[in-house]
């Protein structure tokens, strides 16, 4: 017994009548990790998510959470988890707080301290009604109702995409908390940076599979340093192969490199004569974009 | 076009084209009703004796009245067109104009799609302006197409275009109706539920105001009576049409005059701040709580209809009385009082029941509702299986119909007992109690959809309508019994004399057990949200 795993799935597919929305989807996410489940609107991120909580049914694969199956062993699962869903839809009449209560109850009940704290800090009035909330304190409803009980495992479904920056940063400081306490999170998003900033691993999906997994750094070192130089003479890129991506506009030059590769291309570039270099670090950034890219064109449902 | 209405025409366009084929099962439902009426008269009513013995049979069920108005001229395809037709098409009509009405005015608002229209190029006034023209020119076209087909078929130009005037002046006034509730309530559903229970409260007075021969002003004060009074075929009278006109012009400009006022998204009454602690802790709770406003509604309704019921029965003798051909069945031999009284007490409970299954379809109904709209989701994502989530509201389904059914007997029955009917309290309390599996039967159908297809909503409401229709117009056409069959209610057994046969109950209850079963397995294995 190697690694614990709260999550393993293995070639998962489902699809909407004839659109097929995962095409064979791996996921596996280990114990006390915040594990970023990351792509671009309509990649399948929901559909994985509802697949897990047992909402729908797989067509094929194998999945396993928390050691149970998702459709099968619900409710044992579902003591043992809490959801912020994606698009978090109040019920009119009811206030916040109700719904805080009903959907803490029904998971098993909550813990009374940190739902005030959590009331606090996210600076929510429990008394408004369902229809009052604004999109953002709708989610905050959700990320109380969901983060105010003890559970193994969060499952966040976009959740901060109606915060504001103030509201955002105390929800990093809650997931980190969680964290502390041993709780396993995964959290999908199309925000970068949330992600970067509290995740251990990646997963990036793409129409319905994955296509990059790994740790943050495991995936910098999978991009390429940018490098850009204004030399007195210009080779040719036939002359420096180690160069990828030439592009030139003058006497500038714009390249990307392997990060492993950048004192070599430092040396063959002296000889042309630097007069300014700057280099950038490998960013997610780009790699997001090279990602998303390629999948332009398909757009697919959630 | 003044400023206020501006982007009326091209919101009007698009509404008419998306909105456009929702209205028309409403269209093509009246058209039908109308039509059928003037084709199968001639065909099962050949001869002036089956025309008598319509008639009679009308005439000693007098709680036909109590849906269809009087029978005024049965002797003609156009009497017979109008009294068949009359009370339900244009019921028929104000439904369609209700629900168009609300989908464009509150519904849009609460899905949002309001917002993004009214932050377009468009008058305060344009999208009231837009909803109510769609019930306007709806109501026109049930009234155009139920008043001008039939006349292919044989009926007489001047009674159908009448009988269709009347389709389009309900339909007006329920437009009318409906632009004021969408102003009132606070969402879609309160503001339909308000528009139809005014509707449905009409319609019962109107129907019991004939039945009992009140005084004429308690027809004259019901805008549904002025359509009755019209009297197609019989009479052809247009000026009562013209004070439905005249009514629903006030009420419009009540309604324009409501929406200047409200802010966008909110009713006329503000929603007040609540608690901040929870006390609804388990799916049935939650049931009850998602479901409260109309409980409390409908069972307002039911005391209502169980006084205006009640106070139609303990009359029955008189009318029975009145009616030259019940007394010369009667005096033949071929039936009895008791005989009579039992029956129409069964049509009644019967007709009480089929009401009191509406209210537990809409429960079901709710549920999908809830599903669609994202409220369902993260409850299943807690410890609640699905069968228990299901199994609360299918509970409340039943329950309230049981509870609805047995409040409105109740008071019928208190009623009745303190009459010369000759019927007493606990009579009619267990006839009520015969009713309750049939009521089951047909609630049970939308749990079979909403479970196991939801995306055929419609369909939850097919129970309901085939014993409407098989109960009450079923007998006057003299169709087979296993045709008759196919409603539970004609499994319910007259309890009042004799010696019941109850193994109808068991039949139809067995097929209650199996639509659940169907229901729940659905509910557990589909996907969700789909």
């Amino acid at each position: 017994m190697a690694v614990d795993r709260v999550i393993e799935v293995e070639g998962l597919t489902k699809s909407y009548g004839r659109f097929p929305a995962l095409r064979g989807l791996d996921l596996s996410v280990e114990r006390g990790q915040v594990h970023g489940f990351v792509g671009p609107n309509g990649a399948g991120k929901s559909t994985t998510i509802r697949v897990l909580l047992g909402l729908l049914k797989a067509d094929a694969g194998t999945v396993r959470l928390l050691g149970g199956d998702p459709w099968r062993d619900v409710v044992a699962l579902h003591r043992r988890l809490a959801y912020v869903p994606g698009e978090v839809s109040l019920w009119p009449g009811m206030t916040g707080g109700e719904a805080i209560d009903l959907l803490g109850t029904l998971r098993g009940g909550l813990d009374e301290s940190r739902r005030a704290d959590l009331v606090e800090r996210f600076e929510l009035d429990p008394s408004k009604r369902g229809r009052q909330y604004s999109k953002g304190n709708k989610q905050k409803v959700a990320i109380v109702a969901a983060l105010a009980s003890d559970v193994e495992l969060l499952v966040l479904d976009e959740p901060t995409s109606g915060l504001d920056p103030l509201m955002e940063n105390v929800f990093q400081q809650v997931i980190g908390e969680a964290k502390q306490r041993g709780t396993t999170v995964l959290l999908s998003s199309h925000i970068l940076s949330e992600v970067e900033s509290l995740a251990d691993r990646l997963s990036i999906i793409r129409d319905g599979v994955i296509v990059q997994s790994g740790t943050i750094s495991d995936l910098r070192d999978r991009t390429r340093t940018t490098i850009h130089a204004a030399l007195d003479r210009l080779p040719a890129p036939a002359d420096v192969p180690v160069l990828g991506d030439v592009r030139i506009d003058g006497n500038r030059l714009t390249a990307t490199i392997d990060s492993a590769s950048i004192g070599e291309a430092m040396s063959v570039l002296t000889g042309y004569g630097i007069s300014s270099l700057t280099v950038e670090p490998p960013s997610l950034e780009s790699l997001f974009l090279r990602l998303y890219d390629e999948g332009a064109g398909d757009e697919a449902p959630r | 076009m003044s400023l206020a209405l501006t982007g009326t025409a091209p919101l009007l366009r698009t509404t008419v084209r998306f909105d456009g084929r929702l209205y028309a099962p409403w269209i093509v439902l009246v058209t039908a009703l109308t039509s059928t009426s003037v084709l199968v008269y001639p065909w099962v009513f050949p001869t002036e004796a089956d025309r008598a013995g319509l008639a009679a049979a009308i005439g000693s069920n007098p709680a036909l009245g109590l849906v269809f108005g009087p029978a005024r001229d049965l002797s003609t395809v156009d009497g017979f067109n109008a009294w068949r037709t009359l009370a339900l098409g244009g019921f028929l009509a104000a439904l369609g104009a209700i629900f168009a009405v609300t989908r464009a005015t509150r519904g849009q608002e609460d899905s949002g799609q309001a917002e993004l229209l009214a932050s377009g190029v468009l008058g305060r006034e344009s999208r009231l302006m837009t909803a109510v023209a769609v019930g306007l020119v709806g109501s026109l076209a049930v009234g155009l197409a139920a008043g001008l087909v039939p006349i292919l078929f044989g009926g007489s130009a001047a009674a159908t275009v009448l009988l269709g005037a009347t389709f389009t002046a309900t339909g007006w006034l329920f437009t009318a109706v409906a632009a004021v509730t969408a102003q009132l309530g606070s969402d879609a559903r309160t503001a339909n539920s308000m528009a139809v229970g005014t509707l449905g409260a009409l319609f019962i007075l109107r129907g019991f105001a004939y039945s009992i021969e009140a005084p004429a002003w308690t027809i004259w004060i019901n805008p549904l009576g002025w359509m009755t009074e019209t009297q197609p075929s019989t009479g052809d009278y247009w000026w009562p049409l013209l004070m439905a006109v005249g009514l629903a012009a006030i009420l419009l400009g009540v309604a324009f005059s409501l929406q200047a006022r409200r802010d966008f998204g909110l009713g006329a009454v503000a929603p007040r701040p609540g608690p901040s602690r929870g006390s609804v802790r388990s799916t049935w709770r939650l049931a009850l709580r998602v479901n409260g406003g109309p409980l409390i509604a409908w069972a307002v309704a039911f005391v209502t209809l169980g006084l205006v019921y009640g106070r139609f029965a303990t009359s029955a003798d008189d009318i029975l009385a009145d009616n030259p051909a019940v007394t010369s069945i009667l005096a033949a031999g071929a039936t009895t009082p008791d005989a009579l009284r039992g029956e129409l007490l069964v049509t009644i409970l019967s007709l009480i029941g089929i009401v009191a299954a509406v209210p537990g379809v809409q429960t079901m109904l709710k549920v999908r509702f809830e599903e669609m709209s994202d409220r369902v989701e993260p409850l299943l994502a807690t410890a609640v299986a699905r069968p228990r989530y299901y199994a609360s509201n299918v509970a409340l389904a039943l329950l309230e119909s049981t509870v609805y059914l047995l409040i409105a007997s109740t008071i019928m029955g208190l009623l009745i007992a303190d009459s010369d009917l000759g019927l007493t309290f606990d009579q009619v309390l267990v006839q009520a109690i015969a009713v309750i599996p049939a009521v089951w039967t047909i609630t049970a159908i939308s749990v079979t959809v909403v479970g196991a297809r939801p995306q055929a909503r419609l369909a939850a409401w097919v129970g309901v309508l085939a014993s409407f229709v098989l109960t009450l117009l079923g007998p006057s056409f003299g169709l087979d019994d296993w045709v008759l069959a196919i409603s539970p209610f004609w499994h319910v057994p007259v309890t009042t004399f004799g010696s019941p046969d109850l193994s109808g109950l068991v039949w139809i209850s067995l097929f209650t057990v199996g639509f659940l079963v169907l229901g729940f397995a659905g509910f557990r294995h589909r996907d969700l949200a789909r």
